[in-house]
């Protein structure tokens, strides 16, 4: 993948005999047995994401290149160098995925994570999203773990292209594609703008992808995030509650108070919606319905002896008029 | 390459520096999280946030024990999820870091070779 490991390879080769011919039909990029049947998914016409941008990698950098990828593709304001200081492990000469994933909320896109099949990959690309994905282009014996995005996929030559660390159109058979992909167990990322759902979204999963963002302090996102899940999905109780805390979290108290009274209206049994109007009301002055508030939620939380501590925490905080 | 343990120790206390320097109050004191309601086991009691700190602390060492820059260590941390933190708790040298392909040598080279003709491995640049 790099340019520094082509020197080193090329002086190790034997001047005469088979090595040689086989070195140049793999330059050649010409698999001897790869082809055959196209994965399952690859759809039936070629696609290809030909505007996606490209970013060569340095050495060891393939992380930051393919993630400075998509989230330039998602049209998100961030650099090649801030990425490399933000997912680059010096001792590890490589990138984790929890990195390139916080990575991703910071520079304020959702990351998703697709399903690992490729017809979820076909799925992206058809609405127009670069894939962000894990190979072991090696073998258990020789990892040569690597980032690369996928922009297309030619399902009657089955074959996969990429962006893929200093080759801006790297095409490989989709066969190798997908085994060198399962080694990750078919990691595969996309980057959301808030607002924008995945293709076929994973409800749960792209509510834990939600959550994140709010408990790292990305809100704003959070709530772009919980408005397009509520236009799918109208009426959701569990992104109402992130809209709201989303709401709250961003000092709009009132948005935030009507939909929490919003929530009880569809369950005026839960303690948590109570705790967090609570706070709502005291952040705007509303000192003793918002006592009034942990009161109820607390004659309903008999045998919950956690949410307890929670409320009485809450209750505290309000009185105290420290709520902040 | 392995850390000698002066390494350690300088990653630790820096990591015990730059958590008591305070990560920012993510959400409001009392306010309970979406998670708990995206995961209903996701409940932050009070061992769990002394676990998340601690957790928290660990991975900031160790990043600084890989060579991430003081002042990026914390930003790091932050933007990682206290599940994402437990994750990478005490085995950050045993998650999968993907960088690129290093120099080969002779004999691996021809098994290498073998196995990229045959479609198990990608290495080799296509052209």
């Amino acid at each position: 993948m790099s340019q520094a490991a082509g020197s080193p390879l090329a002086e190790t080769i034997p001047r005469a005999g088979l090595v040689p011919a086989l070195f140049a039909i793999a330059l050649g990029g010409c698999a001897l047995i790869p082809g055959g049947t196209p994965p399952e998914g690859i759809g039936t016409a070629a696609i290809e994401l030909v505007d996606t941008p490209f970013f060569p990698q340095e050495r060891y950098q393939c992380g930051p290149a393919a993630l400075m990828t998509v989230l330039t593709d998602s049209g998100a304001q961030t650099s090649l160098d801030a990425l490399v200081d933000q997912v680059y492990l010096p001792g590890r000469q490589g990138s984790l995925q929890a990195e390139l994933v916080a990575a991703t909320r910071a520079a304020g896109r959702i990351p998703y994570q697709l399903d690992g099949s490729m017809q979820a990959i076909r799925t992206e690309l058809e609405a127009g999203r670069p894939v962000l994905v894990l190979q072991n282009l090696g073998v258990s014996w020789y990892e040569r773990w690597h980032y690369a995005v996928v922009v297309g996929v030619n399902p009657e030559k089955s074959q996969v292209v990429l962006r893929s660390g200093t080759e801006s159109r790297h095409v490989t058979d989709a066969q190798t594609f997908m085994r060198t992909w399962r080694r990750s167990d078919s990691w595969a990322l996309i980057v959301l703008r808030p607002g924008e759902l995945p293709t076929n979204p994973d409800q749960h999963r792209y509510y834990q992808a939600l959550s994140a963002l709010e408990e790292t302090g990305h809100f704003s996102e959070a709530r772009g995030g919980w408005q397009a899940a509520l236009d799918r999905w109208p009426g959701d109780t569990v992104a109402l509650f992130g809209m709201a805390n989303a709401e709250l979290a961003l000092d709009n108290f009132p948005a935030a108070e009507s939909l929490y009274r919003q929530l009880l209206t569809q369950n005026p049994s839960s303690p948590a919606v109570r705790n967090n109007l609570a706070h709502a009301l005291a952040r705007q002055g509303e000192k003793t319905e918002a006592v009034e508030q942990i009161g109820l939620a607390l004659d309903s939380v008999l045998d919950d002896e956690q949410m307890r501590l929670e409320l009485e925490d809450s209750l505290r905080e309000i009185q105290g008029g420290g709520d902040h | 390459m392995k850390p000698s343990i002066f390494q350690h120790i300088v990653a630790r206390l820096m990591a015990i520096a730059i958590i008591s320097m305070g990560f920012v109050q993510v959400s409001a004191a009392g306010v309970i999280g979406t998670q708990q309601m995206v995961n209903s086991e996701a409940r932050q009691d009070q061992l769990a946030h002394i676990e998340t700190l601690l957790a928290r602390q660990d991975v900031a060492s160790q990043l600084a024990l890989y060579g991430v820059a003081p002042e990026m260590v914390m930003e790091r941390v932050q933007n990682l999820t206290n599940a994402e933190l437990a994750a990478l708790e005490g085995k950050m040298d045993q998650q999968v870091a993907g960088g690129d392909i290093l120099a080969l040598i002779g004999a691996v080279f021809v098994v290498l070779l073998i196995l990229e003709l045959t479609g198990v491995i990608d290495i080799f640049k296509a052209k």
